[in-house]
């Protein structure tokens, strides 16, 4: 909670020190035309010779214990490639946050994943990558860090919204196919809960942000709809009503409260570990748990039954598809203060990392690069669909209305979806009511704010 | 003879003994009892953090672990959450703010005590409605001011902040002085020292078990705290032991048996000062609570 | 404090020493106080008229009059909230009888006494994060209150779960903070106990008094005034409690109390009117308390006062007693040796 207020904070010290960096980067950017990810090609320019340092989230890649490639791993390729560009990478657990603060301080690294700053800051601290149209034909999700047709940011991977699961466990309970309803899928928990001994849906209630990541599933794969979440959504009446075909956020939650009413949850919910989950659920202690395919690769180094581990589709189907939430992950970004060769030294760094190093693949993510297609979450006739942007005008809509009615979707409203645990468990209010309560402090909202009501 | 020896028997029990034991059993059964809930949970994290991470998983927290030498657990905390430097800031944190405020709480109560002056009142009513302030609340907007200092993220920002918001030991220094006698600065006045000279050579060296308590009360606080410590110092240079523990336990936290091994390093300075320092620190509390 | 060279040079009258040591030695509190107390209080106070975020321009802000402060009434999360200060009272409660149970245990002569009493006072050394963690371990199903519970033979499934049910979870929590605190009470007390003059112990206990009757009549009397100030200071303090359920449960599942409620409204949703409007209504409502309890104890400490009288004539008595004891021991060991 304190640290998106110091993020908040930050972010707008960052917009007073933008006049000062804002002159400094664009006389720069003028005469550094070539230097494009576009007219960057692998294999070329081989005998460059930079040091670039590199600073990212991913501290596990720094351990020799990680199952997966280590950064030590990808280094050694691509010097292989590259050998006169020095690469030096220093990872963070906090990265959120310090990333910021490296920002703030005005001396950070070569290249790093964009932290959550502002889109209109993004040049003060970025060297902007290619135009929009340009990167469109090199990567997915070109549009992540997009300003003024400039993309400032390369995903590094890019994740979606599915159930990870242990596979042993569903075949022991008896399931053949994967469930694509609520109905099936509460079903077939039922089946995990009489035919093993493992826990069907473990909820991970105490760790807090687990729960709010139930709110990633209300769009896309509730909807199959890309504008739902930042164009509709704020504008809807009584967004979780029971729209009567099993969609819907609505029936996202349902399938929670359901699972916690009928006991198909872990025992004790206020004490769940969730370091001690991943052990767990490798191990076929768990059947399943409802968090984004990031997930999916911890899940499977956590123990010695990686390959026990699957990633399958939300159950939810919309008029018979089955759709998926897809979005990038952090993005790569290159810092626009650095001399020309040491920029050209970070494209390559980016595009080898995107086009040839598989992390995105290795990571068990969504393809990034057009290029390298390759992923591991086999999610056949599922359809992707990406979150599109808020309409021009309505950028802090959503905000608005997450503040005013303190349902704060994906925003860290974790309380909410731990209440309707609570409530499954004790049984003392209907997953009705509490819905109820919901649309009328959107309602509320919708009026305090006044957001007109259109859908 | 055997009936003296009964008589005398049945005296000596009267009068010492079936209360004594009584009383005597009774106490030491309350006593271990309580002691041991005290120490229980302790204990459980002292076991846990001794074992591996197979150990932990396969055997119940109560259960010894196999090798009470395996420290791997320690060093990994150690390490990972970066508690020597944690040690370190922590350690700074608590000198500075312990050396100033007790310099400034001292002088203020000084001032206090010893003149009369207009908005003598005032100045205490302002320090006693201060304290009815509960910090959390006021946190919320801190938080702005701290920002426009520029004090986040800095050791001095947060160091300045622990010795503005303290009251308590203002408190105990007023209590003090008014045990000493005025006639001792008035000796020394006639002997031409200055006011500055009284308090410093006078004053402050008699306050000497005020300051001790205040030192322990302060003391324990500062280190321990972490709620401003976890808003105003995220970097990783700054850290305290608390928020680096923090980081370490919090939402994303870690495997139970290394989190065990950070929270007992994290009170083993806690552990050996209070060993040392048992008895002031006994008679530091209950002078701390006369302060009405 | 660089006044002192000036000050040597500039200044031959007293009053002016006076007027610059007076200046020199409270600015530096003062403005702390202003900076980290007044001014946000005021800021505080200011915000709670309006309907705002962290991020808002002070021009975009909406004055809303009384709406928030209405708004802390009628919400039924934010003022009932304060209902779950009642546990942390009766936790308060309970941890002084403890503590003056203990101290007065200790105060008589105990083998080992020391350790027991570093036993009890440890846990208020440990930072609150490491209690925080120390009791979400505590209270895990099947782990170490479990454990111990089914080594005393109960059954597992007769054991309610700590922290999720919610008719004992905000008891579970209640107990941490008697755990925590209860030592440091105790030593308060051993402390003030041991001011008592100990000719009277002696006293007392070759008349013949009991244990209980010390207590009654020695004891408690010498530390009443301690004892009742402390029962005052925890009631504000239960209104305001905020790190046991911040620390263990965050606050779900029922155990959010006023100021992790707050918490959440001014961090997480950013209604940072309501949140101001919150804390000063408990401001309020802690000052009001305060100068009941000013009130209050200016009547107890009248009474004390004449306990005191009473407490004096009662030395004096044992006194006279004591004279009379010493005469019986005389005889007593007169007798002794007559047996002997």
């Amino acid at each position: 909670m304190k640290k998106r207020l110091l993020t908040i904070a930050l972010a707008g010290a960052m917009c007073l020190g933008l006049a000062a960096c804002g002159s400094n980067s664009s006389s720069g950017s003028d005469e550094k035309k070539e230097l494009t990810y576009s007219g960057t090609v692998l294999g070329e320019n081989t005998d460059l010779k930079a040091d670039i340092t590199v600073f990212n989230h991913r501290t596990d890649l720094d351990s020799d214990d990680y199952n997966g490639t280590t950064w030590k791993e990808y280094l050694a390729a691509f010097n292989k490639d590259y050998p006169n560009i020095h690469v030096t990478i220093t990872t963070d657990t906090n990265y959120a946050d310090d990333a910021l603060t490296h920002l703030q301080s005005g001396d950070y690294e070569t290249v790093m994943m964009i932290p959550a700053i502002n889109k209109s800051d993004l040049s003060s601290y970025f060297m902007p990558f290619d135009t929009l149209d340009n990167m469109k034909k090199e990567i997915n999700y070109a549009d992540t860090w997009e300003y003024d047709g400039e993309v400032y940011g390369v995903p590094s991977t890019a994740t979606t919204q599915g159930i990870v699961y242990n596979k042993k466990v569903f075949e022991k309970a008896g399931i053949t196919d994967l469930p694509k309803t609520p109905e099936d899928f509460i079903a077939d928990l039922q089946k995990i809960k009489d035919n093993t001994d493992a826990i069907p849906l473990y909820t991970n209630y105490a760790a807090g942000w687990t729960m709010g990541a139930w709110d990633a599933y209300i769009s896309g794969n509730a909807t199959g709809d890309p504008t739902y979440l930042n164009q509709k959504f704020v504008h809807t009446k009584n967004p979780f009503s029971d729209p009567g075909d099993d969609t819907h956020a609505y029936n996202v939650y349902k399938i929670l409260y359901d699972a916690v009413s009928k006991g198909l949850t872990e025992d004790d919910y206020t004490t769940t570990d969730w370091e001690g989950c991943k052990g767990m659920i490798n191990n076929g202690k768990i059947g399943c748990m409802v968090l984004g395919s990031w997930a999916y690769p911890q899940m499977e180094a956590a123990g010695k039954n990686g390959d026990d581990i699957g990633y399958m589709p939300f159950p939810m189907t919309v008029d018979g598809k089955q759709y998926a939430t897809a979005g990038a992950d952090y993005s790569w970004g290159i810092n626009n203060s650095v001399s020309d060769e040491v920029k050209q030294a970070a494209l390559i760094f980016v595009k080898w990392m995107t086009d040839k190093s598989g992390f995105s693949y290795n990571e068990d993510g969504l393809p990034v690069s057009k290029t390298d297609d390759r992923t591991k979450l086999s999610f056949d006739g599922v359809d992707f669909v990406t979150d599109e942007p808020a309409l021009k005008g309505e950028e802090d809509y959503l905000n608005e209305m997450n503040s005013e009615s303190e349902l704060n979707f994906n925003n860290g409203g974790n309380e909410k979806v731990q209440a309707i645990v609570e409530h499954a468990s004790k049984g003392d209010e209907s997953f009705d009511d509490i819905m109820k309560e919901w649309n009328q402090k959107w309602s509320d909202a919708q009026a305090a704010n006044g957001i007109d009501v259109k859908y | 003879m055997d009936s003296t020896v009964k008589v005398k028997s049945y005296k000596y029990k009267k009068h010492y003994n079936p209360e004594q034991v009584v009383f005597g059993f009774i106490k030491y059964l309350v006593l271990c009892l309580f002691g041991f809930i005290a120490v229980l949970p302790i204990i459980s994290c002292i076991i846990t953090a001794f074992k591996t991470n197979a150990e932990y998983q396969t055997t119940n927290v109560m259960t010894p672990p196999k090798s009470w030498l395996n420290f791997s657990n320690f060093i990994d905390a150690f390490t990972k959450a970066n508690m020597g430097r944690a040690f370190l800031n922590s350690l700074i944190v608590m000198i500075v703010v312990l050396v100033v405020s007790v310099i400034i709480g001292s002088q203020l109560a000084f001032v206090l005590n010893r003149f009369k002056f207009p908005g003598n009142g005032l100045i205490r009513n302002l320090f006693f409605f201060a304290s009815l302030l509960p910090s959390v609340a006021t946190q919320v907007t801190v938080y702005s001011i701290m920002s426009s200092l520029g004090f986040i993220n800095h050791l001095y920002g947060y160091i300045v902040m622990m010795c503005g918001t303290d009251v308590i030991s203002i408190y105990l220094f007023i209590q003090y002085m008014e045990n000493i006698p005025v006639s001792l600065d008035e000796s020394a006045i006639m002997d031409g020292a200055s006011y500055w000279k009284i308090y410093w050579k006078i004053i402050l060296p008699l306050l000497k078990p005020a300051i001790v308590t205040s030192c322990i009360l302060k003391g324990v606080s500062v280190y321990n705290e972490y709620y401003c410590a976890n808003l105003y110092l995220q970097t990783p240079d700054v850290k305290t032991l608390a928020v680096s523990l923090y980081t370490f336990v919090g939402p994303k936290g870690s495997q139970y048996n290394l989190i065990c091994a950070g929270v007992i390093i994290s009170f083993i300075p806690a552990l050996i000062v209070f060993i040392l320092f048992q008895n002031q620190i006994y008679s530091g509390i209950a002078a701390g609570a006369v302060k009405g | 404090m660089t006044e002192k060279k000036t000050f040597s040079q500039w200044i031959t009258s007293r009053r002016v020493q006076q007027v610059l040591i007076c200046i020199g030695f409270t600015v530096i509190p003062l403005v702390l106080l202003l900076i980290f107390t007044y001014i946000p209080f005021g800021k505080m106070v200011q915000f709670s008229f309006f309907k705002m975020t962290y991020l808002t321009p002070p021009q975009a802000r909406r004055f809303v009059g009384w709406q928030n402060y209405i708004d802390v009434f009628r919400r039924k999360d934010c003022f009932g909230a304060l209902k779950l200060s009642l546990y942390y009272m009766v936790g308060a409660i309970v941890q002084l009888f403890l503590a003056l149970l203990l101290a007065t245990m200790l105060s008589f002569k105990t083998k080992g006494g020391n350790f027991f009493k570093g036993l009890m006072f440890f846990p208020y050394m440990i930072s609150g994060i490491a209690i925080g963690f120390i009791f979400k371990f505590f209270y895990t199903r099947g782990f170490v209150l479990d454990t111990v519970l089914q080594w005393c033979g109960f059954n597992l499934k007769d054991l309610p779960y700590w922290l999720k049910d919610q008719r004992i979870n905000n008891w579970s929590l209640v107990f941490t903070s008697v755990w925590r605190y209860f030592g440091q009470n105790m030593v308060l007390f051993i402390g003030a106990i041991m001011s008592v003059d100990s000719e009277l112990y002696e006293a007392a206990s070759l008349d013949g008094a009991n244990k209980w009757e010390q207590f009654r009549y020695i004891i408690l009397p010498s530390i009443k005034t301690i004892v009742t100030l402390n029962v005052i200071l925890s009631i504000t303090g239960s209104l305001s409690s905020f790190e046991q359920p911040y620390v263990i449960t965050n606050g779900a599942n029922g155990t959010g109390t006023y100021f992790v409620i707050m918490n959440r409204i001014a961090h997480t949703s950013q209604k940072v009117g309501l949140a101001s409007a919150m804390a000063v209504v408990l401001l309020m409502i802690i000052i009001i308390c305060t100068i009941l309890q000013k009130l209050f104890f200016k009547y107890i400490f009248r009474d004390a006062d004449s306990d005191d009288e009473s407490y004096k004539a009662k030395k004096a008595r044992l006194r006279a007693e004591k004279a009379a004891i010493k005469a019986n021991k005389a005889r007593l060991s007169q007798t002794k040796g007559g047996i002997a």
